[in-house]
């Protein structure tokens, strides 16, 4: 009898470690299980709506389920009865759950509306079920954060209706963009810019926006290669002129407070030279994520892992993707973590002394779980309501995800 | 005849397919599939014809897993003469400076080295309308037709 995996997670560190386990040994019964009716977690709802090519490692994960025996138990929150449920019945449980909740800044009046977060931003504009309503964000809006998330919004932002052909943003985010009357974008970045979070490319495609002007105010310099093509990405941004958007990148400023009657009216920053108030309708913050008030204590369980280096939390329960390394690192890196911790697992499951656990039977059959069959109703009746300049309307409700995931082919008369 | 794929891979897109075209190939040639991480210079042989699917990463880098053979090559001053190769490449047109840089790269330094090419490249647009073996198989075929002539052996 082969062993069982399961899997808390079908994001792309989920996904990825099923795929390296069932490559080295396609016996293995590896389940995933996600508290969305939906799998594929920050490549549905992360990887922004205008880069298709990056979702297309979806693909790859689909096999998963269409041809190498893995099983998709959706719909399924895993709290820690539940998680002491999966021990019990599997040969290893992994979390790779991720971080789904935004970091804060820790300055006052980050509390005042029109303080936005990009982690709820992102779940709103990419019609993620669990979304807040789209927030309106005025005529100039200050971008704290230099990650690719605040790229690639600061994109999205500035984005033409035109340019948004092909995506998979939705009606609602669509009429949205278009109501919104943002004339100024400052992305502000702590650091300077040779040591900014972001990818050079993710600048460099900023510089193809039609609607923009770019100003980049005091990139500096480096010795070091890698903050070299940062700066160098952001020279070739000043060619970007003539749009109505204006777009300008600051670095080196610490911000001290979000300040407002009511609501923010202005945001002041300590920097190189003394302190600075840049004004702002709204104030949205891209500086990371961190676990956020889950079923699971993440950060109980990390602190107190047997070998956290190695995703090795306890023996049987392991971690890997952003839910052991904290919010770092993009698809691929994310992917190689997994094919470690898959080395590492089926080293352990190999000397396991005891019988294989009889795994999928505790699960199979609990009530509102939607199977990968489900989602692929889902998956399908998106694709067919997608409209010609879209690729894709995602379905926005949990109650339309389960009635169709569970729908039976034929309508019954 | 001989065949081995050759691939370099950051996300898996381009490993996936490499196994695609080895299933497609596989009833007419003895085909081995191998991440050019896990492939020397030395490992190069004139008798076997190598199917090199390659992605770009970054700023039109070659991949992760690619970077470790195009540093052999150099270090090494491999000497490819009387090796046959063809390539395919995986990119994004999104980031059209820099699109299929990566396969590219591989291109140049192979043929840089003194390898032959056979047939052109052709890459494949992740924000394209096409699946990539859509236009993968039939640049297998059609390569491995012209290396079956160029190499002298029947397929």
């Amino acid at each position: 009898m082969s062993r069982a995996v399961a899997i808390v997670g079908a994001g792309p560190s989920g996904c990825y470690l099923a795929q390296a386990l069932l490559k080295a040994e396609p016996d293995l019964a590896v389940d995933l299980i996600d508290r969305l009716p939906v799998p594929y977690g920050l490549v549905r709802y992360g990887v922004a709506p205008d880069h298709q090519g990056t979702k297309a490692v979806i693909r790859q994960f689909a096999r998963l389920f269409e041809r190498q025996g893995a099983q998709f138990f959706g719909n399924l929150a895993v709290d820690g009865p539940l998680l002491d449920e999966l021990r019990a019945n599997y040969d290893a449980v992994v979390l790779a759950a991720g971080l789904s909740a935004d970091r804060a800044l820790g300055i006052p009046g980050e509390d005042l509306p029109g303080v936005v977060r990009a982690g709820a931003l992102t779940r709103a504009l990419y019609d993620h079920p669990d979304a807040d309503a789209l927030p309106d964000l005025g005529r100039r809006v200050v971008l704290m954060g230099n990650g690719n998330v605040a790229i690639d919004l600061l994109r999205l932002l500035a984005k033409s209706p035109d340019e948004l052909a092909g995506s998979d943003l939705g009606l609602a985010a669509t009429d949205w963009l278009a109501t919104q009357e943002i004339e100024d974008i400052t992305i502000v970045g702590r650091s300077p810019a040779a040591a900014a979070k972001f990818d050079a490319v993710m600048v460099k495609e900023l510089g193809k926006l039609s609607g923009v002007t770019i100003e980049v105010v005091d990139a500096g310099e480096t010795t070091d290669p890698e903050g070299a093509k940062k700066i160098e990405a952001l020279a070739g941004l000043s060619a970007t002129q003539g749009g109505s958007t204006h777009i300008t990148f600051r670095f080196g400023l610490t911000p001290i407070a979000a300040e407002g009657d009511g609501r923010v009216e202005a945001v002041r920053f300590s920097g190189p030279s003394g302190e600075e108030t840049i004004v702002a309708d709204s104030l949205l913050t891209a500086i990371g994520f961190e676990a956020g008030v889950e079923p699971l204590n993440r950060d109980r369980l990390i602190t107190s892992a047997a070998e956290a280096g190695a995703g090795l939390i306890a023996p049987g329960l392991y971690a890997t993707g952003w839910f052991r390394r904290g919010p770092r690192g993009t698809i691929p890196e994310n992917r190689a973590d997994a094919q470690a911790l898959a080395t590492r697992i089926l080293a352990d499951l190999a000397v396991l002394p005891d019988a294989p656990k009889p795994g999928r039977a505790v699960l199979t059959g609990r009530a509102g779980i939607v199977t990968y069959e489900g989602w692929q109703k889902i998956d399908a009746a998106e694709t067919a309501a997608a409209s010609a300049d879209r690729c894709r309307r995602k379905i926005a409700t949990r109650a339309e995800m389960l009635a169709l995931a569970t729908a039976t082919k034929e309508p019954v008369e | 005849m001989m065949i081995t794929i050759l691939y370099g891979t950051e996300t898996g897109n381009a490993e996936m397919l490499a196994e695609d075209i080895a299933a497609e190939l596989e009833a007419d040639h003895e085909v081995t599939v191998t991440n050019l991480s896990d492939f020397a210079p030395t490992d190069f042989d004139a008798g076997t014809f190598y199917l090199m699917v390659c992605s770009t990463y970054g700023d039109g880098e070659l991949p992760a897993s690619a970077q470790p053979f195009a540093e052999a090559m150099a270090a090494a001053g491999a000497q490819l003469l009387g090796v046959h190769f063809a390539a395919f490449g995986l990119g994004d047109s999104e980031y059209d400076d820099t699109f299929n840089g990566g396969s590219q790269r591989l291109v140049d330094l192979m043929v840089t080295h003194g390898a032959t090419q056979i047939g052109a490249r052709v890459i494949h647009d992740a924000s394209g309308p096409d699946m990539a073996e859509d236009l993968a198989f039939p640049w297998a075929s059609e390569v491995v037709a012209l290396a079956c002539e160029t190499m002298g052996e029947a397929a």
